[in-house]
């Protein structure tokens, strides 16, 4: 790897995280790329949030709207697919959204550090949630809420074998939850990352390349908002489950 | 491991798990901190205005509402003064037609009156007049008696 070839590629670079204060090696505390593009997405949801909605306007300006268009797309969503018991985890739901969403859309700026591409973020996050949900589940419905997987609506003699889908199901959510948005926000970046190598070592023929990360960065842009939403619409999804077991 | 020194990742960078506890430990202050955020400033303030919203809507209906009945008010109003309005003009239109006939009649009445007062006038002019002729004839032949009884007896004399 440390060899120079003839195409000086390194598209995973970009997730290397570094300590940027405190030194060189990385300890559990050291303030890392990572904690400063968590730092500068917290700063830019506070401007469009707070500083967006300063004026509480009535007819909204353009940064409210946004603000606006988020807050109810993820409220709408809520009630829609759990319901107005959801409601209760709005703030929670709205917090992963935001999260996920503004690191997403940063990590498409050059030279920026994607934090939504580490499958410990995202796994943290799947994990709280998968968590936070079984227990809403059981505290809500006892050992009812078992009966997510005895689906009494097939025949009795399937019952068992989808128990044990269910419950395997079950359990691979977070994996899937997790892995879904890393591995999406890896592989947009790597691509770019590695067309943009092409562009530096074919000279004149760069155009095409460049023409690729165009349209890939173009494709990202989209992906970023939708898997942003997909975690979010799961989370629901998998919050709906613990409300209702019954199907 | 990910070599932070020659600044080349080995293999990927996401499954070097000493990294791990540094990602979770700031992911877990930034979702605290992002929550804390979400919670006391982008909850209450998004609701605040989404209240207000709500209750100008609610009221600009309700107005909306007042002023639609006022106009349904109006209108049945507007109805009922043309209603009232026709049938005044109905009755105008009959009382004024049986008015025309009777001063029609008297008109007539009068007029009678006033040419047979007429016609009486002009009879006793007539008479006055056809009077006043026989006496004017009398003292013509009288005139004429005389002077032929002149002539004749002035013709012998003379």
């Amino acid at each position: 790897m440390e060899k120079q070839s003839a195409f000086n590629i390194h598209p995973m670079d970009q997730f290397i995280i570094d300590p940027i204060l405190m030194g060189e090696s990385l300890e559990w505390y050291s303030f890392t790329n990572q904690a400063l593009w968590m730092l500068i997405s917290l700063a830019c949801i506070s401007f469009v949030f707070i500083y967006g909605s300063r004026k509480h306007q009535l007819v909204p300006g353009r940064l409210q709207s946004v603000a606006e268009l988020m807050y109810f797309f993820i409220r709408d969503m809520i009630i829609d697919i759990a319901g107005q018991e959801g409601l209760r985890y709005f703030p929670y739901i709205f917090t992963l959204f935001i999260l996920i969403l503004f690191g997403n859309v940063l990590g498409l700026l050059p030279y920026s550090f994607t934090y939504t591409s580490h499958i410990a973020i995202t796994g943290f996050l799947a994990l709280s949630v998968f968590i936070t949900v079984t227990a809403i589940g059981f505290i809500k419905n006892g050992f009812g809420f078992l009966s997510l997987f005895w689906i009494s609506s097939a025949p009795l003699a399937l019952r068992p074998i989808l128990l044990i889908i269910e419950v395997i199901s079950y359990f691979v959510r977070p994996v899937s939850h997790s892995i879904r948005l890393a591995g999406n926000m890896m592989a947009g970046h790597a691509v770019i990352k590695v067309f943009a190598g092409f562009a530096g070592a074919l000279g004149l023929g760069a155009v095409a390349p460049i023409f690729a990360i165009t349209a890939v960065y173009g494709l990202e842009m989209l992906v970023v908002v939708i898997q942003a939403y997909v975690f979010t619409i799961l989370t629901c999804v998998y919050l709906n489950d613990a409300l209702h077991p019954g199907h | 491991m990910a070599s932070t020194s020659d600044n080349s990742a080995v293999g990927m960078p996401q499954l070097d798990f000493s990294t791990f506890p540094n990602q979770i430990f700031w992911l877990a202050i930034f979702c605290i901190v992002l929550f804390a955020i979400v919670k006391f400033f982008i909850i209450p303030r998004m609701e605040d205005i989404f209240a207000n919203r709500r209750k100008i809507i609610d009221g600009n209906i309700a107005k909306a509402e007042e002023i639609r009945l006022r106009v349904d008010e109006i209108e049945k109003k507007i109805e009922e003064e043309l209603q009232k309005a026709k049938s005044q003009c109905d009755e105008i239109m009959n009382t004024s037609g049986l008015n025309i006939k009777e001063q029609m009649a008297s008109a007539l009445e009068d007029s009678k009156i006033a040419t047979s007062q007429l016609i009486s006038e002009a009879e006793g002019r007539l008479k006055e007049l056809r009077d006043g002729s026989e006496i004017a004839i009398e003292k013509i032949s009288e005139e004429l008696a005389s002077d032929i009884m002149k002539k004749i007896t002035g013709e012998k004399q003379g």
